[in-house]
């Protein structure tokens, strides 16, 4: 009987039925994609902020100490390189997933034909790579300095042949030499010398536009440093630094056992560059301030905008799908009244009216959590051009939610039901 | 009169004798308005707010000498080209090569102040120098020399060197220089950046002027600026059209990433917002047509009685507009208390009050309001009375 009530209440007001499970399935969907976009934001915007180039250098470990007291016209003179071989273990440490991108530096000094000095700079630009793992990647420059602007020509492509022989010339050094893309330079280096083919000039704003950058292997041959490099840059995604990994920056010793483990196991700059100095011989790996930091600040900023943002929404949500549940289940009062009037307990009539509003939460909130997905999806596409990834964690709360806040919303209605007074309702009071 | 007088009776009664129903309605609208009101003030103020977070990346522009040094009048009359509460920051740098123990290292002379607020990423261990004599060294100096916080050094300035090795110490050819400047200092701060900054040592400019014997002058400028990269653009052709002595270039690497990830953020809330919005709306429509939809009978009865459809919509509509403005007033003061309370949260800074958000707020919750009306009253006022009294 009572399932046969359950069903005529559904065919019978379907209109009205429709339209809870309609408000129930926004709500529902409001809630998962807030959820579901406010738990990926964080790595969404670390990767955006990758813009701001790699947060960590690599540098050997007897020239960190002096590198630049001594340096001189941009040559190392100290004497101390890492080595080339080494650099593919970069991707093998345990936070190898989250090494975004990196690539090795090592700067010469060179002639041009005129006999002034020009800095010119060997690194990857999309240099292929094939890990002993299985996995493949390209990996260079091109990536890390998002902010240089190709004033004439393009990159260099290291894939395409004869590549080998192309240099970047920066925006300073061109105007200086009237050098334009497209034109040949030659250049003298303190082992061999080298025709280049200016594949693109590119203007940086900084330092680098005195630069000439070429190919890793053609600046190593100008001054017979196979298999040297002076620097690498690397860029990973990063947690935002805390008490513990500012300890561990200091002096990872000092950590006791389980707190050593916990901070080898996140991905704090500081043990990212731990672990890059485990993999590399002799080498300093330090977090570059000025990226690092500023990422963390932002990173954290913009995940309690949303978390906050998030809270709103489904408060918002919540309210609304109280609101018409009370205002639907008040509606019915001479239904109910009359129910009263022949005879039912008010346990019975709560229990009929909770059933068929639950049943219709669940479906409403079923449709609403696809379409939250969906949503999220939108959002993800449009403003990071990536998908937003599918958390199962977000399903327990949407349920939760929905369903606490239509027994909420029945509350005031069943209060009422339990004070009805079936005379005066059919009456029409 | 008397027609007007019936007409706001009859809406007021209403109001006021279904008293339960409306205060859902009026909830329903009032929800709907602090979602709008809070989420277009976030949306409109994160640029700004967000902006300043993104002044953690140090200067965003720099000026240098077009000819030889900035003097400090030409350096205070292009700062004054930036409009007061955009500049975060302004840092001069004054480089000379000093030695210490016979080795040469770069000094640098500063404001420590505008320092502090244009690199804020700056990790320095200690403390800033606050006062003459003070001196804060990068961590490479601190290493090579062994020095610790509260340590004294000596820093020797050769007057006689020649100006050849500018920027980057020469060791060679330093033998009949005479040491005739010597200065001693405190260390009061270890400075890490993770850049070429811990190669140096940092003094007050006051310092710099006694140790060298010279005027003041910089070398380079830094500013931090809190504006667009339209407004940035616009401040250095300002700049440069000021003080011609000076010029004025974008640190490209902080402006264009910036640009980047600032717009992505923006597009990100505005998402958000228009979602959440739509969402929030169909919601209250949802709401308020059930509010309406109970009354079918009295629709059905005033027809019974010879109300035109035309009063019946008129009175309805009076009630919907009543709530929809109430609803829409209420939600923009609560709006307003949650953006303020995620600013102060998120930024620590407080938020502006829009004005002209509260009547498009207002208008949007009477328009939402009337809107989701409609749709019941039609259904009822089409059918044929006696059907609607039946209950069918």
């Amino acid at each position: 009987m009572f399932i046969r009530m359950i069903f005529k209440a559904f065919f019978r007001q379907k209109k009205k039925m429709l339209m809870i499970a309609f408000t129930i399935a926004l709500g529902a969907s409001l809630a998962t994609a807030m959820l579901s976009v406010m738990l990926d934001v964080g790595d969404k915007i670390n990767q955006e902020l990758k813009a701001y180039g790699a947060n960590i250098t690599v540098t050997p470990k007897s020239s960190s100490v002096i590198s630049d007291l001594y340096d001189v016209d941009g040559e190392n003179v100290t004497g101390s390189y890492l080595a080339e071989d080494e650099l593919g273990n970069i991707k093998t440490i345990f936070w190898a997933f989250n090494i975004v991108d990196y690539t090795p530096f090592v700067t010469v000094s060179a002639q041009m034909d005129n006999g002034s000095d020009i800095n010119v700079t060997g690194v990857w630009f999309n240099h292929y790579m094939s890990l002993p793992t299985g996995e493949e990647l390209y990996a260079g420059i091109t990536s890390l300095r998002t902010w240089w602007e190709i004033t004439d020509g393009e990159w260099i492509d290291e894939s395409e042949a004869g590549e080998e022989n192309c240099a970047m010339v920066g925006a300073q050094v061109a105007q200086e030499y009237g050098i334009s893309a497209g034109d040949t330079i030659h250049v003298r280096g303190s082992a061999s010398d080298v025709d280049l083919v200016v594949k693109g000039i590119f203007d940086d704003g900084g330092d680098e536009d005195d630069s000439v950058f070429v190919p890793l292997d053609t600046a190593q041959a100008l001054a017979d440093m196979d298999g040297k490099i002076d620097s690498i840059e690397v860029s990973a995604l990063t947690t935002p630094d805390n008490e513990l990994s500012q300890k561990a920056a200091r002096d990872p010793s000092s950590l006791s056992v389980s707190q050593y483990e916990t901070w080898y196991c996140t991905a704090y700059v500081s043990s990212i560059c731990y672990q890059i100095e485990e993999v590399i011989t002799d080498s300093v790996a330090s977090a570059v301030r000025q990226v690092a930091d500023s990422e963390g600040q932002i990173l954290d900023k913009t995940q309690l905008l949303m978390i906050l943002i998030t809270i709103l929404s489904m408060v918002g949500a919540a309210l609304g799908i109280m609101n018409l549940v009370t205002a639907s289940v008040m509606e019915r009062t001479q239904e109910l009244g009359l129910m009263k009037a022949i005879g039912a307990h008010t346990g019975a009539i709560t229990g009929l009216v909770l059933t068929e509003i639950l049943v219709t939460a669940v479906i409403g909130g079923m449709a609403g959590y696809f379409a939250g997905l969906g949503f999220a999806q939108i959002i993800g596409q449009t403003v990071f051009s990536s998908s937003i990834e599918i958390r199962p964690m977000v399903i327990p709360i949407v349920a939760v939610l929905v369903i606490a806040v239509t027994l909420a919303g029945c509350v005031p209605a069943m209060r009422m039901v339990r004070k009805l007074r079936p005379t005066e309702v059919l009456h029409g009071k | 009169m008397g027609k007007r007088k019936m007409y706001l009776r009859m809406i007021t009664a209403s109001l006021l004798r279904r008293r339960s129903r409306m205060i859902i309605a009026l909830l329903a609208i009032a929800i709907g308005a602090t979602i709008l009101s809070g989420l277009v003030t976030i949306y409109v103020d994160v640029p700004r707010q967000m902006g300043a977070q993104f002044r953690n990346y140090g200067a965003n522009m720099i000026f240098t000498a077009t000819d030889e040094s900035v003097t400090e009048e030409e350096a205070k009359s292009a700062i004054a080209v930036i409009p007061d509460d955009e500049l975060v920051g302004a840092a001069p740098y004054w480089y000379e090569t000093v030695r210490v123990n016979d080795v040469p290292v770069m000094a640098a002379a500063t404001d420590m102040e505008g320092a502090n607020a244009t690199s804020p990423f700056w990790d320095v261990s200690g403390e800033w120098p606050s006062s003459d004599g003070e001196i804060m060294i990068g961590e490479n100096v601190a290493n090579t020399y062994n020095l610790k916080v509260g340590d004294k050094m000596t820093a020797t300035y050769a007057s006689e060197t020649d100006e050849s090795g500018d920027a980057s110490g020469d060791a060679s050819g330093d033998a009949e220089v005479i040491m005739d400047n010597y200065l001693d200092f405190t260390v009061t701060g270890i400075l890490d950046t993770g850049g070429t900054e811990e190669d140096y040592i940092y003094m007050s400019l006051n310092d710099m002027q006694t140790l060298t014997g010279k005027e003041i002058s910089y070398d380079v400028c830094e500013l931090s600026v809190s504006a667009t990269s339209d407004e940035l653009n616009r401040i250095k052709d300002a700049i440069n059209e000021a003080v011609p002595s000076v010029t004025a270039r974008l640190v490209k690497r902080v402006t264009q990433s910036e640009t980047t990830v600032l717009s992505k953020l923006q597009a990100l809330v505005l998402l958000v917002t228009i979602v959440v919005l739509a969402l929030t709306m169909i919601c209250v429509a949802t709401t308020m047509t059930a509010v309406v939809a109970e009354r079918r009978k009295e629709i059905g009865l005033r027809k019974a009685l010879g109300a035109s459809n035309r009063s019946i919509i008129a009175e309805f509509m009076g009630e919907g507009i009543i709530l929809g403005a109430a609803g829409g007033l209420i939600g923009s003061i609560m709006g307003f208390a949650f953006a303020q309370a995620v600013s102060r949260s998120v930024f620590n800074a407080s938020i502006s009050l829009m004005p002209w958000l509260v009547p498009v707020t207002v208008i949007v919750s009477v328009f939402v309001t009337a809107a989701a009306c409609m749709i019941p009253i039609r259904s009822a006022t089409d059918v044929d009375p006696a059907l609607v009294l039946k209950g069918e």
